[in-house]
């Protein structure tokens, strides 16, 4: 009897629980003031909440700062629609359905995979939107979905770029290895490879994949270093990284051989991780770092430390407070098309031809690559930092390069 | 047994009917009525939650067949899912096949996979097949990933809309209409099985193989034939599912996706026609609940740790999975029915 | 032939790691039956307990080891005594989906406590590499491999001479009898569960300090599944030699096989062994095979 009266009382909590939040889920915002409507998807639990939590917090603290300080967009304050995906696709393509029945003039996801599962919603209603971190397959062809960042094949881009220019000083080809974590962050960085390496007179000698749980990478490393490349790439997440770094030193692939990191893997961790092994290693970023002298740094460090400290230090929340700037330059577009009295009449077909589209050299606020569109190039900011690892802290090597655009559609393997 | 006062059972298809007097035959119609006037009410957002609802029906009915009948534990359910996924899109995209070939293709593909990982169970139950089916999990996941040619590999693939007799399935609406009706199908076919000598022999297998064989029951046969069916139901989920998601990556079919359906069927009740019906409606409004009151809770008490809504959902459904185990491990199938013998017996229960 | 010497090595030090986590399991079959899917979340808190004493209260190493230790043996109790025990005599189906519930409370309590996904613990074994003629292996694998065949010694002693040990083999053939001959079978239930959490214990420090923590650890502890069906489930011994067999297959199998096939082969290894098994020999090799009665 009494495990019955306890399942009683927990079921009827439960219950309790289901009835109070459902009014909260429907009611969702109706305030009869004029907005300008934003949707935002972002992982802020499940298993990406790690990434997904400082990037919500970025953005909302952005727009938070925009809305009080700025005033919003041209005195019209952004609402924002956000929900939370746990990282899971399903739920990540049927929020698109429900920004668009609130009225939203268009919606952003933080990581590739959400947007992989919403973009074919969107394409199919004309909805655009933008990606923060994204794979090829999202705007290969391009259609109504952008990408705020570089992707992890302009990482290799613009690494094989500096390499070529700066740090080979052989004859002939330089011989590279590539070594993928088995997921899109990998896959990424491959495509890229296939697209351009003949043309900027690289030769691919290895190609390997590993699983994010991996323990020692010395078999494939042994395949490798009997392939005797020049340069080795790894496009990868930090913990995978660190045991290749570690392992390749172990091998004595390193020190001899360059190694090239995409920026999936090129943070902190990574440093904290492999220890000496990531001396002397190159990488990719996007974003610039805490305490840089740019503009938006000063606004952004307060925010953050003062509505969430946890954060600070975090590349993630950075890059998403520049994702909150482009959505406001975005709404300033098109709300400037339509003037201010007329907003009533933006519709996600206007912002997407009169605020993506015409998105040119905008700077946000220096904290990445300035923001541009060009038609068939989806891409908004295009520009990573080259940096490498020197005494435990990761030291810029150049100015913002942009990664060479790759029109993946217009080979045949793509998406084969 | 639980007849209204007054009724008796005359004849041998009385005894069988599964809805008995007139009156249960009018609230079924009125609620697959109301059930079908549902889009009229929700919106796209809750439309694609129902949806999602029956998608995860089909599936979860194909896994309590599997586990709930038949006793078989397989944790590779996600993987299944994901085969039909794969062959309807490939069927659809690649080949320009129908939609209703290509789904009942996709079905069969899934339920041979089944079949194929599933002649382990012949000679090994329990913990065994429970591995083994998670060995399943991962290697159909690396075939997909690297089959690119086919697949798409990590990049994944799009789905074209389905349609059917010239309707598109595009719209959450539309979906509604074809998932729900092929879920009222499924339900209707499972319940069936399940008085049938099949799934007659299921329970039997069940509840003790060795006894069974003895009583003449071909242990080879009915063991693969319920993987075959509650993969091919697995592949019916996943082929809506591919239509319903429009791109399919195999990120998306994760192990913790199977470990949710067991999770689903277990709270539902086991071997019950009711069970996985319940038990998806709860887990899935409980997701939406946690989801939503947490970042509420927080806003409310700043002192929280900062994982505090990362980690509660998977710690109330992780309780509640042991709760439901420990203190009603029958589901909330059996509740209903205690629920419904008290209301008929109101107000003299003794 | 250098490679096969670098595959074979790696493959066996890497293996015995896996190994340390199925000896984990197997302790828990051996004496109660359950079959512990929560094997890998297990291992994930520990290991990042551990770095909540060394790291985050920044505690020397000799306190910090032991406290997880404490902190183990404790969970393993708790886990018993909340989870499991309510369900003693129910059918295999239930225990084993507790242990998935338990799984996934598990992982929600560590992102929970630990929101990071990603930590370093501090070095504990040098940095140095051993030599072995063309091949070369670090130090911490071949620790890794030492405390292994240390705990498989200790376990086998104890369950073959020592009276609980015995106890506990007793409790796992016939429950009813030997509570019938007066043995305290929750006490022994209890024991075990906290004695394989120790294990997950020293084997998530063993992981984290070779590769770091992250959520990888869980699927670390899914490999070492396959390790047991091939060992056998109740064979301390299977365990200890299965691992490296595991290892060595991952290791020289996708050395040589990753060529003729696709990429990644290595890691599902372990998995098409299992289906193997399961055709060939299901009771794995030192598995004892259980003859049922009506």
């Amino acid at each position: 009897m009494g495990a019955t009266g306890k399942l009683k009382k927990i079921s009827l909590v439960l219950a309790s629980l289901l009835i109070m939040v459902t009014p909260l889920l429907v009611s969702g915002c109706g305030q009869a003031e004029a907005s300008l409507k934003v949707g935002l998807s972002i992982p802020f639990t499940g298993p990406a909440a790690e990434k997904g939590r400082p990037m919500g917090d970025g953005v909302l603290d952005c727009i938070k700062y925009i809305n009080e300080e700025l005033g919003g967009v041209e005195g019209i304050p952004i609402e924002v629609v956000w929900r939370d995906t746990q990282y899971d696709s399903a739920r990540a393509a049927n929020f698109v359905n429900e920004f668009m029945d609130k009225g939203c003039l268009f919606f952003t996801t933080c990581a590739s995979k959400e947007m992989a599962a919403s973009m074919e919603i969107a394409n199919r209603n004309d909805f655009p939107g933008f990606t923060v971190f994204s794979s090829p397959v999202c705007i290969h062809p391009p259609e109504h979905i952008y990408a705020q960042m570089p992707d992890y094949g302009d990482s290799w881009a613009a690494f094989a770029k500096y390499y070529m220019e700066n740090i080979w000083e052989g004859t002939g080809k330089p011989r590279m290895a590539l070594h993928l974590l088995n997921n899109p962050t990998g896959s990424g960085a491959s495509d890229a490879a296939k697209a351009l390496a003949d043309e900027l007179g690289i030769e691919i000698v290895a190609t390997e994949e590993h699983a994010a749980t991996t323990l020692s990478e010395i078999e494939s490393l042994s395949r490798i270093k009997a392939a005797n490349p020049d340069v080795l790439f790894i496009s990868s997440t930090p913990q995978p990284t660190s045991i290749i770094l570690k392992n390749a030193r172990e091998l004595g692939i390193t020190p001899g051989v360059t190694v090239g990191c995409g920026h999936a893997s090129f943070t902190q961790a990574l440093i904290d991780l492999s220890g000496s092994a990531a001396e002397g290693v190159y990488g990719v970023f996007p974003t610039v770092n805490w305490g840089d002298d740019v503009e938006a740094m000063e606004k952004m460090t307060e925010y953050c430390l003062e509505y969430h400290p946890d954060d600070y230090g975090n590349m993630d929340y950075i890059t998403c407070w520049a994702e909150g700037l482009i959505i406001a330059e975005i709404l300033r577009l098109a709300v400037e098309h339509v003037g201010v009295d007329n907003i009533d009449q933006l519709t996600p077909q206007i912002v997407e031809e009169y605020g993506f589209k015409m998105l040119d050299n905008f700077d946000p606020g220096g904290l990445h690559g300035p923001v541009s569109y060009s038609a068939g190039d989806n891409r908004m900011a295009k520009a990573v930092r080259v940096f490498q690892v020197n005494g435990g802290a990761m030291v810029p090597q150049t100015g913002w390069v942009d990664a060479p655009a790759i029109l993946y559609e217009d080979f045949d393997w793509f998406g084969q | 047994m639980d007849l209204p006062a007054g009724i008796r059972n005359f004849t041998y298809a009385q005894d069988m009917a599964i809805f008995r007097t007139r009156w249960q035959w009018m609230m079924l119609v009125v609620f697959i009525l109301a059930l079908f006037c549902a889009p009229l009410l929700l919106n796209n957002y809750w439309l694609g939650i129902a949806n999602l609802i029956g998608i995860s029906i089909i599936a979860a009915t194909g896994l309590n067949i599997l586990i709930g009948y038949c006793g078989q534990l397989s944790l590779g359910h996600a993987g299944f899912i994901a085969v039909g996924a794969y062959a309807y899109a490939i069927m659809v995209s690649r080949f320009e096949w129908p939609f209703l070939a290509a789904m009942i293709f996709a079905g069969v593909v899934a339920g041979l996979t089944g079949l194929l990982f599933g002649i382990p169970s012949v000679r090994v139950k329990g913990f065994y097949l429970a591995i083994s089916t998670i060995a399943a999990h991962f290697i159909i996941i690396w075939v997909i990933n690297q089959w690119s040619s086919l697949t798409g590999g990590y990049n994944g693939m799009g789905v074209p809309v389905a349609n059917l007799f010239g309707v598109s399935f595009a719209g959450q609406k539309n979906q509604f209409y074809l998932i729900f009706a092929i879920t009222v199908l499924v339900i209707f076919a499972a319940k069936n099985i399940a008085r049938t000598r099949l799934g007659r022999a299921f329970v039997a297998v069940r509840d003790n193989d060795l006894a069974a064989e003895v009583m003449g029951i071909n242990l080879f046969r009915y063991k693969l034939l319920a993987f075959f069916i509650g993969c091919f139901l697995a592949g019916i989920a996943g082929s809506l599912m591919a239509n319903w998601i429009g791109y399919l990556n195999a990120e998306n079919f994760t192990l913790n996706e199977s470990i949710l359906y067991i999770g689903m069927i277990i709270i539902g009740g086991l071997g019950t026609t009711l069970g996985p019906i319940l038990g998806v409606v709860f887990i899935r409004l409980l997701q939406e609940g946690v989801n939503s009151i947490s970042p509420l809770v927080e806003g409310w008490i700043p002192a929280l740790p900062s994982g505090f809504t990362a980690g509660l959902g998977p710690m109330v459904f992780g309780l509640v999975i042991v709760l439901f185990l420990i203190l009603e491990p029958r589901g909330l199938a059996h509740r209903w029915n205690l629920f419904k013998a008290s209301y008929r017996l109101w107000p003299f229960s003794y | 032939m250098s490679e096969l010497l670098q595959y074979i090595i790696t493959g066996i030090t890497v293996g015995m790691v896996y190994s340390l986590i199925a000896l984990s399991f197997v302790l828990i079959w051996k004496s109660s039956g359950v079959a512990n899917l929560a094997l890998g979340q297990m291992v994930l808190v520990f290991s990042w307990f551990t770095y909540g004493m060394l790291v985050q209260a920044g505690l020397p190493l000799w306190l910090g080891l032991g406290l997880v230790v404490l902190f183990s043996l404790g969970m393993g109790w708790l886990i018993e005594r909340a989870a499991l025990r309510p369900l003693i005599a129910q059918p295999i189906l239930s225990l084993i989906a507790v242990t998935l519930g338990m799984a996934f409370f598990i992982e929600g309590l560590v992102s929970f406590i630990w929101p990071r996904s990603v930590a370093a613990l501090p070095r504990i074994f040098p940095e140095d590499v051993i030599h072995i003629g063309t091949a070369v292996v670090s130090q911490e694998y071949l620790w890794a491999a030492g405390i292994s065949l240390l705990l498989f010694a200790v376990l086998s002693f104890y369950f073959k001479y020592s009276r609980m040990g015995i106890a506990m083999r007793a409790t796992a053939d016939d429950q009813l009898a030997v509570q019938a001959c007066g043995v305290p079978v929750t006490r022994i239930f209890s024991r075990s569960w906290m004695f394989a959490a120790v294990l997950a214990a020293v084997g998530g420090v063993l992981m984290a300090s070779i590769g770091g923590i992250t959520h990888g650890l869980v699927e670390t502890g899914l490999k070492s599944f396959s390790v047991v069906i091939l060992g056998g489930l109740n064979s301390f011994l299977g365990a200890i030699l299965a691992g490296p067999i595991i290892g060595l297959a991952e290791n020289v199998g996708g050395g040589y096989l990753t060529p003729l096939t696709w990429p990644g082969v290595k890691e599902v290894i372990p998995f098409i062994i299992i289906v193997i098994v399961m055709f060939v020999k299901p009771y794995g090799l030192f598995g004892e095979e259980r003859i049922e009665r009506i």
